[in-house]
């Protein structure tokens, strides 16, 4: 049981990580990995909208779709409705709890909502078949893969600054080329853990 | 008349969603591994981009502002389900290979960007030109990606051997080869184009 | 009209009409749907048992078998569905089995997301045929007796476990010699 756990966080953060081997969130990915701080920021702010969206995930899937036989036509616009509302709640929330904590992320929340991370989480654990811990833990072991990469990628970004790129690949490109190195080197995970 | 025509070359190259604005990168990434899978995935967003900017222009006076994203959301998702539900009952082998990221249309950013920046604005006539040379402009950069992919790391085109065995690297259907060939390509066109793109349209 | 009315009418009536398209799509989709994944399955169980030309469904243990009957009413062997855990996904594979001979009469991978080129090459003849004509007390070790694809082992190697487990449990429903 907590084998299968550890398995989980394992193969969501490393082995498959979602954006050097899912091809997910890349959005942010390029778009808000300039600097490191900014960077942790958007990461704790996924991870979290992540792990509530897995445990969302489970209960509409398991309570709502799935014994009304809705889940073929009715899953997408569920999801994405919910994900929706709860990316709002949570910057509500925050910004109400602790305002010190919503300068620190609440920020990077309302791009959250169209961060294909998020719904792709909520598609993938139906799929897999998972119960409500294991959905818990895939949600967070998401996020912080997610972090992973993107603080990878800020930290080389902010070399790359003083480095001679050429004038053609400056911008997104060079990034991508970067992210492929990287990609390289979380293949070199596979078979860390069994799926 | 020239204005639609302007509206839809737009989308094939000066704001190209894929090379030029580089958004809704995931299934561009992702699901390029053959040629066919390419035009496919250009295809169902293309409809989807297309029926959406549509309802958007056309209810552009209807909907408050206040709740215009969640009413685009709903529309969106509609869409995309329509195009997942006829992709599995029509053509399975390709829903299989495009998996989940028929459903995940619903969050490109593309199909947002043009709804909020484009068609909320704008006269049916020019939403659609707009999305039709958004979404066919989606549909060549990541057919060509494909095929990239696919003659250096299977050697074929649109299944067809056309490398006599002379290129198999597997690494292009692997995640890195997606990653290189997106970058290179990108560069390519900042050579073409000679402006670079400096940063994403996306956050 | 008050806005906020205004807002939770356009927002009502956007939904109530998605919904009533989308269950339309539905009904006019699920039909062949249905019937492709029928088809699909039914394919699969013809070519893993060689001579068979009609299906009968039974329930054992939990399990779904298919039997395979000639036009004459002979059964031909058994199919049954197992799935291993692949590089990137669900292996779905359907295997066929002659429990007289104790051997496996062919495979079918009925879905799998693996890597093109790659794994995804466990589709190819050139993979599963290896598997006709195995008997069913074989190893199944990849490398040994199971010939794996240049560059991928994992999704082989799936393929192989997850035959050799579901075996045990179909040897001991259907065991070997015996009729079914």
């Amino acid at each position: 049981m907590l084998k299968d756990l550890f398995f989980i966080i394992v193969s969501t953060v490393l082995v498959n990580n979602f954006v050097f081997s899912r091809f997910l969130g890349h959005c942010p990915f390029l778009g808000v990995s300039n600097k490191t701080e900014t960077a942790v920021g958007m990461g704790m702010a996924t991870t979290f909208v992540l792990t509530m969206t897995a445990v969302a995930a489970y209960f509409i899937q398991s309570f709502i779709l799935e014994p009304f036989g809705l889940t073929p036509f009715l899953q997408i616009v569920s999801f994405i409705l919910v994900i929706a509302s709860l990316v709002q709640l949570v910057e509500m929330a925050v910004l109400k709890i602790s305002p010190a904590l919503y300068n620190a992320f609440g920020i990077y929340l309302p791009l959250i909502t169209t961060n294909c991370i998020v719904m792709g989480v909520a598609l993938l654990i139906p799929q897999k078949g998972y119960n409500l811990i294991e959905s818990t833990i895939f949600g967070l072991g998401a996020g912080l893969g997610f972090t992973l990469a993107l603080v990878l990628m800020s930290g080389i970004r902010e070399e790359l600054e003083f480095s001679d790129v050429p004038e053609a690949l400056k911008g997104p490109a060079i990034v991508f080329i970067t992210a492929g190195l990287l990609a390289m080197i979380f293949l070199g995970f596979t078979g860390l853990a069994p799926l | 008349m020239a204005q639609l025509v302007k509206d839809f070359l737009n989308g094939l190259w000066k704001e190209n969603p894929t090379f030029r604005a580089v958004i809704g990168i995931c299934s561009a990434l992702a699901v390029t591994t053959a040629g066919q899978n390419g035009i496919a995935m250009g295809l169902a967003l293309t409809f989807v981009l297309t029926c959406s900017s549509i309802l958007v222009s056309l209810l552009r006076n209807i909907i408050p502002s206040k709740v215009r994203i969640p009413c685009y959301i709903i529309v969106i998702a509609t869409f995309t389900t329509i195009v997942d539900l006829f992709m599995k009952a029509y053509f399975p082998p390709l829903y299989q290979v495009l998996g989940i990221f028929i459903p995940l249309i619903v969050v490109n950013c593309i199909v947002l960007w043009r709804a909020e920046g484009f068609a909320s604005k704008a006269s049916l006539p020019r939403a659609i030109a707009d999305a039709l040379g958004m979404g066919l402009g989606y549909t060549w950069a990541i057919t060509l990606i494909s095929l990239v992919r696919e003659v250096l790391g299977s050697g074929t085109l649109f299944g067809i051997n056309v490398m006599g065995g002379a290129t198999h690297w597997v690494i292009m259907m692997l995640p890195p080869g997606a990653f290189l060939v997106m970058g290179i390509l990108v560069g390519i066109m900042n050579m073409i184009s000679r402006k670079p793109v400096k940063k994403t349209h996306c956050h | 009209m008050n806005q906020y009315m205004r807002m939770i009418v356009v927002l009502v009536i956007i939904s109530l009409v998605s919904g009533g398209v989308l269950a339309l799509s539905y009904e006019v989709t699920n039909p062949r749907i249905q019937e492709q994944t029928q088809q699909a399955l039914q394919q699969a169980v013809l070519k893993v048992i060689p001579g068979a030309e009609k299906i009968q469904t039974v329930e054992k243990e939990g399990m779904t078998f298919y039997i395979g009957t000639d036009n004459q009413g002979n059964k031909k062997g058994i199919a049954f569905k197992t799935t291993g855990s692949g590089f990137s996904g669900p292996i779905e594979i359907m295997v066929g089995y002659a429990p007289r001979e104790g051997k496996l009469t062919g495979i079918e991978i009925l879905s799998m997301s693996e890597t093109p080129g790659l794994g995804a090459r466990i589709k190819e003849p050139d993979f599963t045929d290896q598997f006709k004509g195995k008997s069913v007390n074989d190893e199944f070790i990849p490398k040994k007796d199971v010939k794996v694809i240049t560059g991928a082992t994992i999704s082989p190697t799936a393929v192989a476990n997850a035959i050799k487990s579901s075996l045990a449990k179909v040897t001991k429903i259907f065991p070997v010699g015996g009729d079914f």
